[in-house]
């Protein structure tokens, strides 16, 4: 899954440690999520999304072969 | 104010760890290798929870959370291996000593043997998971 939670941090300017303090959960956490290591929760991507103003449709990519 | 708690108690049980296992050091006289055996594995597994202890405190000190859903599930993940884990040990443990040292393990050993292997496998793949993100 990929996803353009860091192309999107970059418009709004913020670090991954930013966007973690707005929707309450680890640094790390964000990292894994983009590096594509840490599938989130349906109730963490609506967050991510909603911090980052767009939607979860958006913001993942998944790719036909990972369905 | 639940993280800071759950961080002082964590720092607590790790002291009261390291002053019962100082006690029974000073107590033991002349160690034999069965015996330093079990104290490196606890201590490995007091290293583990200090090194836990204080990534979750740099956490909330920048106003981070100390836990998130990828650690509860890292936790509980980690929890299935080590129950796993306990659950083969308690076989394997009195079975492989009977094979190859032909020495019936006593039950508080095999406990004992359990206790660290399960505490053991939980710590080293909480930390794999951790670090990999898994």
């Amino acid at each position: 899954m990929k996803t353009r939670i860091k192309e999107l941090r970059a418009r709004y300017d913020l670090t991954q440690e930013d966007l973690a303090k707005k929707i309450g959960v680890r640094r790390e956490t964000i990292l894994f999520i983009e590096k594509g290591k840490y599938n989130p929760s349906l109730k963490l991507a609506y967050d991510i999304a909603k911090a980052l103003q767009t939607t979860i449709d958006d913001l993942f990519i998944f790719e036909e072969e990972e369905r | 104010m639940k993280d800071k708690i759950g961080i002082v108690v964590g720092i607590g049980i790790a002291a009261m760890v390291l002053v019962t296992l100082s006690l029974f050091v000073l107590n033991a006289g002349n160690l034999e290798l069965n015996e330093i055996m079990p104290i490196g594995i606890v201590l490995i597994l007091v290293a583990f929870a200090m090194y836990i202890l204080w990534d979750r405190i740099k956490n909330v000190k920048k106003g981070l959370p100390a836990k998130d859903e990828r650690l509860k599930l890292t936790n509980y993940k980690a929890g299935y291996y080590g129950f796993i884990a306990a659950i083969w040990s308690a076989v394997f443990a009195p079975l492989s000593f009977e094979i190859l040292f032909d020495y019936e393990l006593p039950g508080h050993l095999v406990t004992a043997v359990v206790v660290l292997v399960s505490g053991f496998v939980f710590a080293t793949s909480y930390l794999y998971m951790y670090w990999k993100g898994k």
